[in-house]
């Protein structure tokens, strides 16, 4: 019988307490964020959309490579000194933001950037094209890409950041590039 | 009710109608009144408990439609559900899958007519008011009972025999709760109850009497059993069958179900302030201004009661609902009947 | 408790109730798409009423042949995949899996680097046991608790993010150590002050307002007891394992990683509120989990050394020698395992993976029985399983 009463008195406090916790939530500042107008602080090292230089791809295919998922798509044509970049393309119904892209590339062209809400409305269009061979080649032979003025992978034992010249340079940039806005 | 006859009476030139056609234009108007009443209040407390469910849990609730802390929200949600596809199932019962959400409506619809909004507005004025609130109000048994059976569905099953137990259970710890207000009144007119509790707020019924201090909480926890919330959830328990009675439920039919709990909810609100904090009558006495206003606060309090408990507490299981109505509150309740007798009698009160 | 009085009904579904009219019992399918089982499992149930006769779970809606894709991959890019298994814990799931290529590699990881495996691990399984707090107060139909606890996760992902960029999956370990170093001094500092503040506060609140509410003692109190010998006979580990009052945790009897060098105790049920072994045991066994974690977080934040991070280079492929290495590690869920088979290239010939989910599930076809669905309910949820775990 003690037990009946003590079960009504424990059920009666408990739920008193949790009461009072609850209620003192009410006069607290929400944690949540008004999404679009709020925006999250992102750390420097936030995987979001990749973002590829196209300045600075000699199109080496580690990228590629290294993709657990195969989510990187180049296209070359021609040999030697006449090969050409013709298609770089990352299918985003692939990719897993894994960031291992951007770990081996010699020459630092891509990189995650912190965009992170893109939507589109069709399946194909998530797969972004960077390069359009209708408009652009770009060429993967070192000299030949010294000579039209594109970034050359510097050797480590220089230490000399070159990036800047080949900042200076506007992107080459396809209709499909633009549609998504990549721009880190 | 009167002032309305009169009012029909007196646009139409005395002598146009006779006394029943007025009786029954009165009646409709009132009738329509009520119910967009009750609409009204099931669209802000849907609102209301969002936000409410929100800021206790750290977010911030509807925030868009319609600017100002989502307040539109509501309405564009009954928007959408008008619009959305009256689905069927194949296999259910045609009739009667149709027809609960409107029994379930008519249960909690009905018993708005004995309310006392003010002292001389109560749509219909019984003897029996408040046991005829709680007579019709059962009816959404039966219209549970049969969603669940008529869905042929059997989460659906599970959660209409569970509500079925469950509400037939709770009516009774909610009846005798209300005993003891009743023997001081000595009338079940709801009006009646009310105007005994005149002159401020010690006189309400629940300070008069310790033993009817305990009733109203007997009444408060059996009300939420009533109208199906948490913690006593069990027709719906959407952690565990899906959504209970209303598995199959869409559009309109569903918002029936929606409108008639909140209804519900704003009802039992409605009575425990009527027949427990005093009705229309403004805690400090002499300063009732606007007695439906006031009564209206009170229900208005005590659903934000019923929402501060929901989103709080967990859920119990079907069984110790059951062990909880008829080991727990039934002896109690019984007990506030003849300890409020005693106390009474000692009191020189009866 | 329930089981007992329920097997001495269990007859009833054949007798005839009244005469003349004869019940049966009813087939429910719970799942693939239901609230309760926490994904994709799917419960075929034999009801008698409200009473549980017959269990079977159903897997395979989330395979994801994450076994077989291992052997066509290199060990370094199958690190990602392990993020996917236990996607509450990823960070422990990694875990596993580097250990078992480190053993067969045989490479000296930098002690920095067990450190911040260890801090993040630790954070993961905060994260984790959080998540399964929250979802079995829903279980439960407390809602607010699942706001609470996921409040606290997004700062433990906030802390993951600024060191290993992602929010969900991390990728974090590499085979050798961890693919970055702290991002700023700043970084310990925010560790140690969230770890405070889970201890002093958020735990208490949490207990108050879920653990110790008496509601939620007599849902479980007594439900879904697993003894000691059914938690053996069934392969069950981690928390359902020390629910049932068995002290065994790999960090401390199999130890791995620096975990020997930190100090903490091992959490068991004690049946405080019924049976040991019910599911409030489980579910308290999580609570004190999440203490000893901090507590070995501020330790290995506070011994952390100095030095690199990995040991090999980030870019360099990982090859291994031929031969065979079984690593066991405690994710939150239990012993997490990984078998590598290795021909001597740089894909596994096979990797089986013994993910604790899997084995503490199949216990449910034996408890779940003579359960009323809403302890059955209960029961999955103080399991605490991860669909993405048990289908891989």
């Amino acid at each position: 019988m003690a037990r009946y009463f003590v079960d009504i008195w424990q059920a009666v406090s408990s739920a008193m307490v949790g009461m009072s916790i609850t209620i003192k939530h009410i006069w607290k500042k929400p944690v949540t964020l008004q999404y679009p107008e709020e925006r999250q602080v992102l750390s420097p090292r936030f995987r979001g959309f990749v973002h590829n230089d196209m300045n600075k791809c000699d199109a080496c295919q580690i990228c590629a490579r290294t993709c657990p998922v195969d989510c990187i798509y180049i296209e070359t044509e021609g040999k030697g000194k006449d090969r050409w970049l013709t298609r770089y393309a990352i299918d985003y119904n692939k990719c897993i933001w894994c960031s291992m892209c951007t770990e081996g590339c010699p020459a630092n062209s891509i990189t995650m950037s912190h965009d992170y809400d893109h939507s589109v409305y069709f399946r194909e269009s998530l797969v972004y094209e960077y390069v359009d061979p209708t408009v652009k080649k770009i060429p993967c032979h070192k000299e030949k890409r010294i000579e039209l003025g594109y970034h050359v992978m510097v050797k480590p034992e220089k230490k000399k950041p070159v990036e800047k010249p080949a900042a200076e340079k506007p992107a080459p940039e396809s209709t499909e590039a633009d549609d998504k806005g990549e721009t880190k | 009710m009167n002032i309305l006859t009169e009012m029909i009476r007196g646009w139409f030139g005395p002598d146009k109608m006779s006394d029943q056609m007025v009786l029954i234009l009165s009646a409709v108007t009132l009738a329509t009144l009520m119910f967009v009443v009750m609409a009204l209040c099931a669209l802000v407390f849907t609102w209301m408990e969002r936000k409410v469910a929100g800021f206790i849990q750290s977010r911030y609730g509807p925030m868009r439609t319609g600017r100002w802390h989502g307040w539109a929200q509501a309405v564009a949600d009954m928007l959408k559900i008008l619009g959305k596809e009256d689905i069927i199932p194949a296999e259910a019962n045609r009739f009667f899958f149709s027809f609960a959400p409107i029994l379930v409506l008519l249960g909690s619809l009905l018993a708005w007519a004995a309310i006392p909004w003010s002292p001389n507005f109560v749509s219909a004025d019984l003897d029996l008011g408040l046991f005829y609130i709680f007579a019709v109000s059962s009816l959404a048994i039966i219209g549970i009972l049969m969603a669940g059976w008529a869905s042929n569905n059997k989460w659906a099953l599970y959660g209409a025999a569970r509500g079925a137990a469950q509400m037939v259970s709770y009516e009774i710890p909610l009846a005798l709760a209300c005993i003891p207000v009743v023997m001081y009144t000595g009338s079940l007119n709801t009006s009646d109850i009310v105007i005994a509790q005149q002159g401020g707020v010690l006189n309400w019924f629940l300070f008069r009497n310790p033993f009817i201090f305990v009733a109203f909480f007997m009444y408060f926890i059996a009300s939420i059993a009533e109208t199906n919330r948490g913690p006593f959830d069990m027709p719906e328990t959407e952690s565990e069958l899906v959504a209970g009675y209303h598995t199959e439920y869409t559009g309109m039919r569903f918002a029936f179900f929606f409108l008639s709990e909140y209804a519900n909810l704003f009802l039992v609100s409605l009575i425990a302030s009527m027949v427990f904090l005093g009705g229309w009558w403004s805690p400090i006495p002499g300063t009732d201004f606007a007695p439906a206003l006031t009564f209206i606060i009170k229900g208005v309090l005590m659903v934000l009661l019923n929402m501060w408990v929901r989103w709080t507490l967990p859920r119990v299981r079907v069984d110790q609902l059951m062990y909880l109505c008829w080991k727990v509150m039934i002896p109690v309740s019984l007990t506030c009947v003849v300890g409020a007798g005693l106390w009474m009698m000692w009191r020189g009160q009866a | 408790m329930a089981n007992q009085e329920t097997k001495m009904n269990s007859g009833w579904a054949d007798q005839d109730h009244v005469p003349g009219i004869k019940s049966e019992l009813m087939e429910l399918n719970m799942g693939p798409q239901h609230p309760a089982t926490h994904g994709v499992l799917r419960l075929l149930l034999e009801t008698d009423g409200e009473i549980v006769h017959k269990c079977t779970p159903v897997l395979g809606y989330l395979h994801r042949c994450a076994e077989k894709i291992a052997e066509g991959i290199n060990y370094k890019q199958f690190v990602l995949y392990t993020d996917r298994f236990d996607y509450l814990a990823p960070v422990c799931c990694n875990h596993a899996y580097v250990t078992a290529v480190e053993k067969l590699m045989d490479v000296e990881v930098p002690e920095r680097a067990e450190h911040l495996r260890v801090i993040t691990a630790e954070l993961s399984r905060i994260a984790s046991h959080l998540i399964a707090l929250a979802t079995f107060g829903l279980d439960m139909g407390a809602w607010t608790p699942l706001l609470y606890c996921f409040r606290e996760r997004e700062a433990i992902l906030d802390l993951l993010e600024r060191i290993a960029g992602g929010r969900m999956l991390y990728n974090f370990f590499v085979p050798g150590g961890v693919r970055y170093d702290v991002p700023d001094e700043k970084w310990t500092a925010d560790v140690l002050e969230f770890v405070t503040m889970l201890e002093t506060k958020k735990v208490k609140d949490y207990n108050q307002l879920l653990s110790y509410n008496k509601i939620f003692i007599e849902r479980l109190a007594d439900v879904g007891v697993i003894s000691q010998q059914d938690a053996f006979d069934y392969g069950s580990t981690g928390p359902v394992l020390r629910g049932s009052g068995v002290s065994f945790d790999c960090r401390k009897d199999d130890p791995y990683s620096v975990y020997p060098k930190f100090d903490f105790e091992v959490p068991v049920g004690r049946g405080e509120m019924g049976t040991v072994g019910d599911c409030w045991d489980r579910y308290m066994v999580r609570v004190r989990e999440i203490e000893q974690s901090c507590r070995i977080i501020r330790q290995a934040v506070d011994t952390m050394p100095g030095g690199e991070v990995h040991a090999i280079g980030l870019t360099k492929p990982v090859k291994l020698p031929a031969g065979a290495a079984y690593s066991r590690t405690e994710s939150s869920k239990g012993e997490l395992g990984h078998y590598i088979i290795s021909d001597g290239g740089q894909m596994p010939f096979r990797n089986k993976v013994r993910s604790p989910s899997f084995c503490n599930l199949q216990i449910i076809e034996k408890i779940g029985v003579g359960q009323m669905v809403s302890d059955l309910v209960a029961f999955i949820g103080s399991l605490d399983i991860v669909l993405g775990e048990i289908d891989r």
